[in-house]
């Protein structure tokens, strides 16, 4: 004899929603939705699926920040956490309108940029990456930035830079007024060296 | 010959006598569920295996024992269970042992934890493609461990923003992941 679950065909009549999920694994439901969800849990393993995909989704975000590969910017507590974890953490930090030698290295795992301009009152900035002719390649829009911050750190991705050849990227801060014009807040140019042994990637 | 049975009917299944197949199906049931719930409380995956064994066998003694009154309450049941137990965890209480002398430990070994598994390169282009403070809050929530607090400082906007922001952002990824909601 073989028991199944009665309930195992039955479609969930009150699907907890995958961001209220999220809010539970993060611990910041209030005491009676965190009841709540955990009674419902207890009863029903469609939500109970839905939540382990938001964990596996959550372990995802983690291990990609850990392995330095997502270009964004990030918070001097991302910098701090990665070295505290053991991450090896390369910064170059170039004077606005100035360049800077760099490289990395295989032992290297988080890569920053640390970009200083001054950006008090801005409402809007944007950050663009460019070629070695200073040709926009692409541009991460409104990025956040304090509006007390002297500077903003850019995670670029350690698994490019640790393929890619020697040659020169241009990062660029300018601010977007509301009528969409541009302003340059700061230019500064790595000259990347390629340093790993092995062919580059094209 | 297979037959289904309501958690209720499991319940009084088990309460009537001893029923191999039905305790093994009460693990079956009930473990993934539990271990969620040590999983969220107590971080940690063996610890999480030891609660559900834990709150399991103490289950199965109430329901062998004619405990549980109204077996509609088995769910309600379990989650007592296991806050208590996770409180008992946490104090450094110690019955796991006496319970597995008295129950063996064997039924769980039929469990499956199926976690499901990401596509990683997938998810790199999802996350890239997420807006920059949707991103952001996602990863100082996800890996810095940021408080929704922390992260509205950072960005400069309230933390009923972040909590919109979050949640946005994890519909928007598991848009890009395939995965219906």
């Amino acid at each position: 004899m073989t028991i199944r679950n009665r309930s195992d065909r039955a479609t969930c009549s009150n699907p907890i929603d995958a961001a209220v999920l999220a809010d539970y694994w993060l611990g910041v439901l209030t005491g009676a939705e965190e009841e709540a969800v955990e009674e419902h849990l207890l009863d029903c393993d469609q939500c109970g699926a839905r939540l382990r995909e938001v964990i596996a989704l959550a372990e995802g975000i983690r291990s990609l920040a850990r392995e330095g590969r997502l270009r964004m910017v990030v918070s001097d507590a991302f910098v701090k956490r990665a070295a505290e974890e053991g991450l090896r953490v390369r910064v170059y930090a170039p004077p606005p309108g100035g360049g800077v030698q760099c490289t990395v290295t295989a032992e290297d795992d988080i890569l920053i940029a640390r970009l200083a301009a001054n950006l008090r009152g801005e409402k809007r900035v944007d950050l663009c990456i460019c070629d070695e002719r200073g040709v926009e390649q692409f541009r991460l829009p409104d990025i956040p930035v304090h509006t007390r911050a002297n500077s903003v750190a850019y995670q670029e991705s350690i698994t490019f830079w640790k393929a890619a050849p020697t040659t020169k990227m241009i990062a660029r801060l300018v601010t977007i007024d509301e009528a969409g014009g541009e302003r340059l807040l700061g230019e500064y140019t790595f000259n990347h060296t390629r340093s790993l042994p092995g062919r580059a990637a094209e | 010959m297979d037959i289904e049975l309501s958690d209720a009917e499991l319940a009084q299944q088990i309460g009537s006598g001893s029923d191999q197949e039905a305790e093994a199906e009460l693990f079956r049931r009930m473990a993934p569920r539990v271990r969620l719930y040590g999983l969220r409380h107590l971080r940690d995956e063996q610890a999480a295996d030891d609660l559900t064994q834990q709150v399991l066998i103490t289950t199965l003694e109430a329901l062998r024992a004619g405990r549980l009154r109204e077996p509609e309450k088995l769910a309600s049941f379990v989650l007592g269970t296991c806050r208590m137990t996770v409180l008992d965890l946490r104090r450094g209480a110690q019955r796991r042992q006496r319970l597995l002398e008295q129950f063996g430990a064997g039924l769980l070994a039929q469990v499956q934890w199926a976690m499901p598994r990401l596509d990683h390169d997938l998810l790199t282009r999802c996350v890239q493609d997420l807006k920059e403070r949707e991103r952001t809050v996602v990863v100082m929530t996800f890996y810095d461990e940021q408080t929704a607090a922390d992260v509205a400082g950072f960005l400069g906007v309230s933390e009923a923003n972040v909590r919109v922001l979050r949640h946005r952002a994890i519909r928007q990824l598991r848009d890009c992941m395939g995965v219906a909601v």
